[in-house]
């Protein structure tokens, strides 16, 4: 038996959560796995505070952690994240999947994440705290905490790169995805992959390469020759892990000459 | 409406035109109700007390089980009823069983061992599907590992592991030999002369049908201890048979409810989940759903199998082609569900739409540990075609020709003699080869546009050349050493003109009183032993057309005596099916086969002399 919850906010929702409970947001991850009777979910927990809201604040864009794929394509402050979102689920996907839930959301799943991850998102928490994505990410799936809201640098026009290679399109989950901020205007060069390990993550040696060089074909050739250091992919229905590893660079050389092979 | 275009102009005098259905728009007979949502598929249908049915399955592709343990699972809240493999009455079957082809392999649950991942090996019915899903994870099995074979010439090695234990050598029997053969010339010969020989594989993945609808039913208590059960299926009365046998009960005590499919494709005819379902109601007297996931769907729904191809072609510098030899896998996976009839359809089509004058085929149902293959669209067929194109367009490539005049220089002409000894007739190729060029702007020459499906069979295409047979591949040969699976060079010649090599004798029916009643079909004379007295082999006058020889129809099988021919009385030749090609395979001179003998004789639902007692009428046309 399954009891759902209903909490005024996510302060006092986060203080129901414990090892059996999982948090309602859009429901696309979780409603699947409570159809499946995935055991350990005894308890569902939900929030009515309302968390959809996407604004700019200084240099940042706060976006509420309940803000949908679709909230995102359609507000003028996250521009820059509409393709992104565009390449996440299908359009009922899209309609109900939200921004809270994709950090969560297991390999291969999680290319908005992906994304946040290269814009060194900060994340913000019920309990008034927050944290860098990376630190985030690196102990998402231990924490018992309840995201409120994710806030992003913009970045420099043209320095920021998405692509998500699937083998459904428009809508099958990624082989892998990456997401690069080239490095301009002070901002440091991010290199994030999706679905190349548990997590997101960063390719730091890549990173490393692409701030002291040039993009071109000679010039972007050390950062693709250590792509995929410090990435774990597995093996899954879609590829294995091997393969991942073999066409991780080929797609990073593509996504940084735009198309050029 | 139609944006098909007929070509009416072709064959004009063949035809009546007079159609009323052909050419014309037709609403579909369900589409209103689909499209207004008003349909009722078998999940529509509402039950106080239903109860659920999850399966165990087995994570590992070949393992043996040496225990189950289900305590825990027992005292979990909701769950009503452990179905274990001695539950069921009859735990032995093969879909085809119906119509007597192939022996009981498969377990509705497996006991003893798992032969492909995702096998069920023990039910749990709960009051909740969660309730059903928390009791399967809290079930134990003991497996241990077994080694496993998923690739087709792996399995028939010596030495792989025996997947299926009916079939100890991981291959169907057809005949005396573990494959099914087809000769028609000798293409030893062919090669031999030919300025060409043009080589290829092929390979095609299996391919899961992926309805919207999984697969499922729903079965409850009707009165008179009869069960209800509403279902999925596209073959209704199919599933209605094999559960009776499954269940062992007569199928007068089923009242199955069905045909609105939420998407088949093949894909709906094994017949796994209404005995499932039934046996839940049986069991406890409640109604009990059993329906697949989406990943049960992908993992155990059985797929179009998976088929590799080798085609070798002589061919002369003009492109004629004068042999072609075929080596054939069809991947069954662990049984044989449908596969065993595919091997036969597939063998009926070779080479292809072609007169070519020596064909040789070696085809194998191999059994490896992968989920079990069945029907999609056209499967025995649909792969060869594809190889065959495929293998066209290669040689017209290597001859240097037009790959459609390639097509027209070699197709079919009416009258042309096919390698199972049947005349072509309403051949049509030439002529579609020519409207596809014309519609694709596609130059051909002028010889080839002038070319006619009417025109161009000889005396000498119309004759069933000297056929080169071989006794090569014979049943369990294979277990002990490595034999080339591709057609033997032929030891012994079959005369020109012989129609059925050797004593191939049609196989009997299983019990006496499976002999159609001449009386009971309102027939005047006894169809049966009229059959029987035709000769079994008649030399061909050449190039004189043959009419359909009803020697070949089998007294016992569904397809005789259809009940059209039954409402009519037809004192000469009675009740020969027109479609039913005749079994391909001219092996060599041996007796035939036992027939096929189960263990236990099937129950009796319906007693009436040659009436199948799973099925209705409906089945017998």
């Amino acid at each position: 038996m399954i009891t759902v919850e209903t909490f005024n906010t996510h302060r006092e929702a986060s203080s129901a959560l414990n090892d059996r409970t999982r948090f309602l947001a859009g429901g696309t991850l979780l409603m699947r796995d409570v159809n499946y009777a995935v055991p350990g979910i005894e308890h569902i927990v939900r929030s009515l505070e309302p968390l959809r809201t996407i604004r700019s604040e200084g240099d940042s864009v706060f976006i509420g952690a309940a803000a949908t794929m679709l909230d995102v394509i359609n507000a003028r402050e996250t521009a820059f994240l509409a393709p992104v979102s565009r390449a996440v689920g299908g359009p009922a996907i899209r309609n109900m999947a939200t921004v809270g839930g994709n950090l969560f959301a297991p390999s291969p799943f999680g290319d908005f994440t992906t994304a946040l991850l290269a814009l060194d998102a900060t994340i913000h928490f019920a309990d008034g705290r927050q944290e860098e994505i990376e630190t985030f990410l690196a102990q998402r799936d231990s924490g018992r905490r309840i995201v409120t809201a994710i806030s992003v640098a913009p970045p420099l026009s043209g320095s920021f790169l998405f692509s998500k290679i699937s083998r459904t399109k428009p809508k099958g989950p990624a082989i892998l995805s990456i997401a690069v901020r080239l490095p301009s205007g002070g901002q440091e060069a991010r290199i994030a992959f999706g679905a190349m390990g548990p997590t997101p993550l960063r390719a730091k040696a890549a990173e490393a390469a692409l701030s002291r060089t040039r993009i071109d074909e000679q010039g972007i050739a050390p950062v693709i020759a250590v792509a995929t250091e410090g990435l774990a992919p597995a093996d899954d229905a879609l590829a294995s892990q091997w393969y991942r590893r073999q066409v991780a660079p080929v797609h990073l050389k593509r996504l940084l000459l735009g198309g050029q092979r | 409406m139609s944006s098909v275009e007929f070509r009416k102009d072709i064959f004009a005098d063949e035809r009546d035109d007079d159609f009323n259905e052909i050419g014309k728009p037709r609403i579909r007979q369900d589409i209103l109700g689909h499209v207004t949502g008003r349909s009722r598929y078998y999940d529509d249908h509402l039950f106080d007390g239903l109860l659920h049915m999850r399966c165990v399955r087995s994570p590992h592709h070949h393992a043996r089980i040496r225990s189950v343990d289900a305590s825990a699972a027992e005292r979990m809240p909701g769950v009503r009823r452990i179905v274990r493999p001695s539950d069921v009455p009859n735990n032995l079957n093969t879909l085809l069983s119906l119509i007597g082809f192939g022996r009981d392999d498969e377990p509705l649950i497996a006991s003893g061992k798992v032969a492909y991942r995702g096998e069920p090996v023990l039910v749990i019915i709960a009051e909740t599907e969660a309730q059903a899903r928390a009791a399967c994870n809290a079930v134990r099995v003991d497996w241990e590992v077994l080694p496993h074979v998923l690739d087709v010439e792996e399995a028939i090695k010596p030495g792989a592991p025996t997947v299926n234990e009916t079939y100890p050598n991981n291959t169907f029997d057809y005949g005396r030999f573990d494959h099914q053969k087809l000769r028609f010339g000798d293409v030893r010969k062919a090669f031999r002369e030919a300025a060409h020989v043009v080589e290829a594989e092929y390979q095609m993945s299996p391919i899961e049908q992926a309805p919207v609808e999984t697969c499922g039913a729903i079965a409850a208590p009707e009165t008179n201890d009869r069960y209800l059960c509403h279902t999925g299926t596209q073959a209704l009365f199919f599933s209605l048979g094999t559960t009776a046998k499954l269940l062992d009960m007569p199928s007068s005590k089923l009242h199955f409810i069905g045909g609105t499919v939420g998407g088949g494709f093949g894909g709906k005819v094994d017949s796994l989940t209404e005995p499932m379902a039934v046996l839940g109601a049986m069991l406890t007297g409640r109604p009990v759903k059993f329906q697949w996931d989406r990943e049960e769907e992908m993992q155990v729904g059985a797929p179009r199998g998976g088929e590799r191809w080798r085609i070798r072609d002589a061919v002369t510098a003009d492109g004629h082609i004068i042999g072609r030899e075929f080596t054939g896998f069809f991947d069954s996976g662990a049984y044989t569900r449908l596969s065993s009839y595919a091997i036969q359809k597939g063998t009926g089509h070779l080479p292809g739409p072609y007169w070519i004058p020596n064909v040789a085929s070696n085809i194998y149902c191999v059994f490896t540990n992968r989920t079990p293959a069945t029907a999609m669209r056209g499967f025995g067929i649909t792969g060869v075609d594809f190889a065959i194109e495929c293998h066209m367009d290669r040689v017209a490539e290597t001859v240097g020709i037009d790959p459609i005049e390639l097509r027209i220089l070699n197709s079919y002409r009416d009258g042309d003699m096919k390698p199972h000894r049947r005349l072509a007739k309403n051949c049509a190729l030439v002529e579609c080869c020519q409207v596809v060029a014309e519609k694709a702007k596609w130059p051909i020459s002028q010889e080839a546009r002038s070319a006619s499906s009417l025109a161009g069979s000889s005396p000498e295409r119309a004759s069933i050349p000297d056929t080169a047979v071989d006794e090569e591949g014979k049943i369990g040969d294979r277990r002990n050493r490595e034999i080339d699976p591709a057609p033997a060079p032929g030891t012994k010649t079959v005369p020109a003109g012989t129609r059925q090599p050797g004593e191939m004798k049609d196989a009997g029916p299983q019990r006496p009183d499976m002999m159609p009643d001449a009386a009971a079909l309102g027939l005047k004379r006894d169809q049966a032993s009229a059959q029987r007295q035709m000769p079994a082999a008649a030399p061909s006058a050449r190039g004189a057309p043959q009419p359909v020889a009803p020697a070949q129809v089998r007294p016992a099988a569904p397809a005789a005596a259809p009940p059209a021919a039954a409402a009519q009385p037809q004192p000469s030749a009675p009740a020969a099916p027109p479609a039913r090609e005749p079994g391909p395979a001219p092996s060599t001179g041996q007796p035939a086969e036992v027939p096929y003998q189960p263990d236990k004789p099937f129950q009796r639902g319906v007693r009436r002399p040659g009436v199948s007692p799973f099925l209705s009428g409906s089945r017998r046309r």
